[in-house]
């Protein structure tokens, strides 16, 4: 059964991004009229800065908080302000500014405006300079704080489109990298770039995503997740399709293994895809250390999901109906700190994620430094105390508190908290049928899954389908000169990643 | 239609509510850890069962509560109404039988185990010497729940291999093969501590006779192997040879453990029918009085001889005497089904020829080593 | 040669996929308590029964392969429809969707069935059925990829269990085995009848054969299946007769279950009850590929929506489970149906194999004899 989201591809028609509303026409060469259509243009705000310069009969029209005064003073008024009345060729070509044109049309020099140009406007020419000296201001590159690790680069993407992007071309210093630029959103114009290296990437992956990117029909976009909610194959399905990263490294890994990336302007994270299920398990991490630390690294983190998402379930259920199947060294530990909880323990468990889940969220919403002293108490205050209340039991406390820090093992931050959210309905399943129940959503779970798919790749790869030679870096990472194959996932037009063969000579 | 479907599936969540089942949950259980049947003074059937409960101060009482009921199930109802909590049978680990009711016949308590899904089938059964409401009831000072000592009592007797292991499932398995009868431990309060006090023989479901606990080794060197243990035997003075020492004492004690013992069973005459035992025997020897030199190779080939010819008189002797009560606890009856073709052995035709069956004992004793110190 | 499928290649599956499909379709609820069944012919020789049986699979699979190799790319539907015309075909093939129906619901309502005996005996049936035939339909609106990965899961997931009967050997004799062969013909291919129940499900070889991808494999991997199945059943057995005696065996409805009862780990006890759970898991690739097998067929006879048969497939085989009750009911459908399968899986593919061969030949004479003319 599909599910389609109202705004979502296809059966509308599609509305050509950036189309005029209405056809404004063409400019005007007198400059109060230009002047005026420029402002009823942009409904006359505040920092429309209109500005004569009267010995040529130029009009300097821009957006104060748009440009980049230091570039408007030395290069464009000091370079303006002597020179004798010249034609719209001969000042563009005496502006030292990279980027500059010109435009006959009112609806490209409103769209220039926005965008931090300064429009240069000749008293008697229908023509109109562009000089686009925008202000770009961004944060200083930092540390990835969601995904953090210790060995490996320390740097993240920040808000800035062409920041993140000079990012990932110092990352792969090669002409196949491709960038190919969108605008989205009928308000908001949002740049949003779509990277890939040429020769590795699947054409029609690279069709598809094409073509999903520019069918949206969308007001707004304020964040690349919100673009990779859309673009994903199944928007309904609470697993995520898509990978969102702050890490360049992590990134550019993608685009090497033959995936397509997104980056968005004004958004910190990126998105690469198709991204399989078992990928969002893995940290970028694991390839930077040896193959069987690696290995433990990953087979501790999947154990750790496991954990998180069946340990309370299955204390539920072996508590509520199975008594037979605790061991008779629980027995005893079990029924005794149950003893003094009114509820039953579908209720308990319930009650003691909801306090965990209440603790981080407050954690996450507080400034950083309030948020640990909350963790801290809440841990200690509050567990103690509702043992000591008896409202729950302490080794329920201890399987609660264990499955919460195994969810905050998965290095994706959205699955991990998919991860915490399905815990919620197997332990209620748990409590009405027990075992059966938890079966029951193991297999829902396992069919959903099977049943998504990233950009058209199985969710599942490689294990469903089976690919044995991609499985060598799943689970368990084996040694490079095994994995030297690109994953089959992103159907490659070039599989090898490198000759296994050792470079080292033999020692004798 | 697309939404009618998912508001289908909708429709369908809430009424799965509805069919939710009976729970379970474990702090409202009266757990039933032990259970002794006895024949009843009034009723056919007397009950007495150890309920491990947990009340609100933390703390788990154990109550033994005795009824009396026409069946099992009759009687747990019974005790049902003498508890606040809910008696439940999953969590059971001994089933007991009275001395009396398992010289009457015990199948039907066997069948009714197997049939509960809820009973394990590792369960362990053993037969009470003497009174059974008075092992059970009786406070003993250092045991606080009756049940569960008695539990760990057999456990680590037979994990140890001190004896021989009659669980619920080994007990049905025996009971349902045609040429082997069934036996279990015997426990018996003696003052303040139970113990185990020997191993009851039975003839098909009827208990007919019992042996002391120190038989159970030979028992479990005929039916069984050996991968651990500690036993002693005395050597008589018509086992020593004259040569081993100058002064031959009447009884030479000797004890060894980490036994490795290996039973190789063949019938050589299906008629009779007669059979060739052949035991071999690894082990150490820890104590022997008085010292003898086990540094010398010589003195350990007489010393390995004279026990071998110890051990087998002793086997034979313990076969005997299940020959003569009739119960054929080794499985020589299993042997005899599955070397003969078209036997269709049943229990009954197993027994008559059992009496006259006849067992040629072999006993190959090694001494691997003594201890550390010479 | 009428109706061949032709299917786009991305609804294909490969053919080493086939191999999870038939073993996890042979796997289902008849392991639960096959040993009792055949052990009441066979007695201690039942193993011997039971490979007879495998090897019975195995000239049955060798016969369907070949026939549809005959065809190409064409499923039993549309064979029958060749091979006897349209109204002796579609009849023949409306029985094998009812063929598909009886075991869809015989796998269903003897799971139900182990559920309400072992862990839950107030569980009302209704709920059950309502819960697993919701899951059937999610997979199967899914589409045959995602059939084909529940099974392969399912066998996967299950690989565990294989060792788990290492366990029981330890209380095992092996004198319950011997001596050999006293049996004689008669009953061990009466307790090799017996298996029908239990081994049939590699049928599905008939309906999924043209979604094969590389076709010259399947019969590799079919036969792989066969025999890996045959190893399951084969060891379970051995292990069965030399845990259980004879009259315990013969008393003990679901011997497999009954033997994880044994089992015991020290974080968990009475594996059964995990064990009949995860059975679950093992379960619905039956359901699902019966269920797709039936619509493979039921599209041949009338235009019907894959979403809508779907429907009122389960709706039937909602009511079905509810009407059927007791323990008695429940064994008469699962003799009727070991019956009915032992003639439509066995027997019958033998025939139409013989029958195509004979069609192709008297259809290649009149070709000469038209080229002739």
């Amino acid at each position: 059964m599909k599910f389609k989201l109202p705004f979502n591809k296809k059966n509308e028609t599609p509305v050509e991004i950036g189309a005029p509303r209405k056809d404004i026409g063409m400019l005007n060469p007198l400059k109060n009229d230009f002047v005026q259509s420029i402002k009823d243009a942009t409904h006359n705000p505040a920092d429309l800065i209109i500005k004569d310069i009267p010995p040529n009969h130029l009009t300097l029209i821009y957006i104060n908080n748009l440009v980049d005064d230091v570039t408007l003073n030395d290069h464009i008024i000091s370079n303006l302000q002597d020179k004798p009345n010249d034609t719209p060729e001969v000042i563009k070509a005496t502006l030292s500014i990279p980027e500059i044109n010109t435009s006959t049309r009112l609806e490209m020099a409103i769209k220039s405006l926005v965008n931090g140009s300064v429009l240069i406007h000749l008293e008697g020419y229908s023509q109109v300079i562009m000089a686009n000296i925008p202000k770009r201001e961004s944060r200083n590159l930092s540390t990835p704080e969601n995904e953090s690790q210790v060995l490996g680069a320390q740097v993240g993407f920040n808000e800035s489109l062409s920041t993140n992007i000079s990012l990932i071309r110092r990352y792969i210093v090669s002409p196949d990298l491709c960038n190919e630029k969108f605008t989205v959103g009928r308000r908001t114009n949002i740049t949003v770039a779509l990277l890939y290296i040429n020769g590795i990437a699947d054409d029609q992956m690279i069709n598809t995503l094409r073509q999903r990117i520019t069918d949206l029909n969308i007001d707004a976009l304020l964040d690349s997740a919100v673009l990779a909610e859309m673009i994903d194959d199944n928007s309904m399905s609470v697993f995520p399709q898509m990978l969102l990263t702050e890490r360049p490294d992590r990134f550019c890994d993608g685009l090497l293994n033959g995936k397509l990336g997104i980056v968005v302007d004004g958004s910190s994270m990126a998105i690469v895809c198709p991204q399989t299920f078992i990928e969002f398990f893995q940290s970028r991490e694991d390839q930077n250390l040896r193959w069987q630390l690696a290995t433990f690294a990953r087979l501790l983190r999947f154990t750790a999901i496991l954990l998180s998402v069946f340990l309370t379930p299955i204390y539920v259920g072996a508590l509520t109906f199975h008594y037979e199947v605790i061991p008779q060294a629980f027995l005893v530990p079990l029924s005794e700190s149950r003893a003094l909880v009114p509820f039953p323990p579908v209720i308990e468990a319930l009650l003691l994620e909801f306090i965990i889940e209440l603790l981080r969220e407050a954690g996450a919403r507080l400034p950083t430094k309030i948020g640990q002293t909350i963790g801290i108490v809440g841990g200690i205050v509050i567990g103690t105390a509702a043992v000591q209340a008896g409202i729950t039991s302490n080794i329920l406390l201890i399987f609660v508190a264990l499955s919460a820090l195994a969810s905050f093992t998965t290095p994706s931050y959205i699955m991990g908290n998919v991860i915490r959210l399905i815990r919620f309905p197997i332990i209620i399943l748990a409590g009405y049928w027990g075992f059966y129940g938890i079966m029951l959503a193991f297999c829902f779970i396992l069919i959903h899954l099977l049943r998504q798919s990233s950009l058209g790749a199985p969710y599942m790869s490689p294990f469903y389908p089976p690919r044995l030679k991609s499985m060598a870096d799943t689970i368990i990472r084996l040694p490079l000169s095994l994995t030297s194959k690109r994953p089959e996932v992103t159907r490659p037009s070039d599989q090898e990643k490198f000759n296994p063969e050792p470079v080292k000579p033999d020692k004798s | 239609m697309k939404n009618f479907r998912f508001f289908l599936i909708l429709l369908f969540l809430p009424s799965m509510l509805v069919g939710c089942v009976e729970t379970n949950i474990l702090d409202k259980l009266g757990l039933v850890t032990l259970v002794g049947y006895d024949v009843g003074t009034e009723e056919k059937m007397a009950t007495t069962s150890a309920i491990r409960e947990v009340n609100p101060e933390f703390q788990s009482n154990v109550e033994v509560i005795t009824t009396e009921n026409e069946t099992s199930k009759g009687n747990r109802m019974k005790t049902n109404r003498k508890l606040s909590k809910k008696v439940v049978v999953g969590q059971m680990r001994v089933i007991l039988f009275g001395e009396e009711l398992a010289k009457d016949d015990i199948q039907h308590y066997i069948d009714a185990h197997l049939e509960n899904e809820s009973v394990s089938n590792s369960v362990y059964l053993a037969v009470v010497e003497g009174e059974m409401t008075e092992l059970l009831e009786y406070e003993y000072k250092n045991i606080d729940d009756i049940g569960q000592h008695i539990y760990r009592l057999l456990e680590q007797n037979i994990k140890q291999e001190n004896m021989i292991s009659a669980t619920l499932h080994e007990t049905g398995h025996d009971l349902y093969t045609a040429g082997e009868d069934i036996f279990m431990p015997i426990i018996k309060k003696e003052e303040e501590v139970v113990e185990l006090s020997g191993i009851a023989l039975f003839k098909n479901s009827k208990m007919v006779s019992k042996i002391p606990p120190e038989d159970t080794f030979y028992v479990k060197l005929i039916a069984e192997r050996f991968k651990t243990g500690t036993f002693e035997t005395i050597l008589q003075k018509e086992d020593i040879p004259d040569n081993l020492m100058k002064n031959t004492p009447n009884e030479i004690p000797i004890a060894f453990d980490t036994i490795h013992s290996k039973r190789e069973l063949k019938l050589v005459n299906p008629n009779t029918p007669e059979f060739d035992l052949k035991v071999k025997i690894k082990s150490r020897i820890t104590e022997i009085y008085p010292d003898v030199n086990l540094g010398d190779p010589k003195t350990v080939a007489i010393l390995q001889k004279a026990i071998s010819k110890n051990l087998s008189r002793e086997i034979s002797r313990v076969i005997a005497y299940s020959q003569s009560v009739d119960s054929d606890i080794f499985a020589f009856g299993e042997k005899f089904r599955s070397s003969v073709r078209g036997s269709n052995l049943t229990k009954e035709k197993w027994h008559e020829l059992y009496k006259d069956m006849k067992v040629n004992v072999e006993v190959d004793f090694v001494i691997l080593r003594s201890g550390v110190f010479e | 040669m009428i109706n061949p499928i032709k299917i786009s290649p991305k609804e294909m599956i490969n053919a080493y996929l086939l191999f999870f499909v038939i073993h996890s379709m042979q796997i289902g609820v008849g392991i639960h308590g096959f040993q009792r069944i055949v052990y009441q012919d066979a007695r201690h020789d039942a193993w011997i029964s039971v490979l007879l049986a495998g090897l019975a699979t195995h000239i049955v699979a060798f016969c369907m392969i070949k026939t549809l190799e005959v065809y190409g790319s064409n499923d039993l539907y549309g064979i029958q429809q060749d091979v006897y015309g349209k109204w002796i075909g579609n009849f023949l093939n409306a029985i094998y969707i009812l063929y598909c129906f009886v075991a869809f619901f015989a796998v269903l309502r003897n799971y139900i069935e182990v559920i309400q005996a072992w862990i839950f005996p107030g569980i009302s049936t209704w709920f059950l059925s309502i819960t697993l035939l919701l899951i059937v339909i999610y997979a199967f609106t899914g589409g045959l990829r995602v059939m084909v990965g529940v099974s392969f899961f399912s066998v996967v997931f299950a690989l565990w269990i294989l060792p788990i009967i290492i366990f029981p050997i330890k209380y095992g004799t092996v004198e319950s085995l011997f001596p050999m062969l006293e049996a004689n013909i008669s009953s061990l291919l009466k307790g090799a009848h017996s298996m029908t129940f239990t081994i049939i499900g590699f049928e599905i070889l008939n309906v999924i054969y043209p979604y094969i991808k590389d076709k010259k494999n399947a019969s590799k991997y079919t036969h792989l299946a066969l025999l890996a199945t045959t190893f399951v059943y084969v060891s379970l057995m051995l292990v069965s007769i030399s845990y259980y005696s004879e009259g315990n065996l013969l008393k003990t409805i679901w011997a497999t279950l009954t033997l994880f009862s044994f089992i015991s780990f020290p974080f968990i006890e009475r594996f059964e009850f995990v064990a009949v759970v995860f059975w679950m898991l093992i379960i619905l690739p039956n359901l699902c590929l019966y269920l797709w097998a039936a619509y493979r067929g039921t599209t041949r006879l009338v235009k019907v929506s894959g979403t809508k048969f779907v429907w009122i497939f389960s709706l039937f085989i909602f009511i079905g489970t509810l009407l059927v009750q007791t323990r008695i009911q429940i064994n008469t459908i699962n003799n009727q149906l070991g019956k009915m399968a032992f003639y439509i899986v066995f027997v019958y593919p033998i025939f139409l194999y013989m029958m195509t061969i004979l069609k192709k030949k008297l259809t290649s004479q009149k070709e000469q004899k038209d080229e002739e003319l």
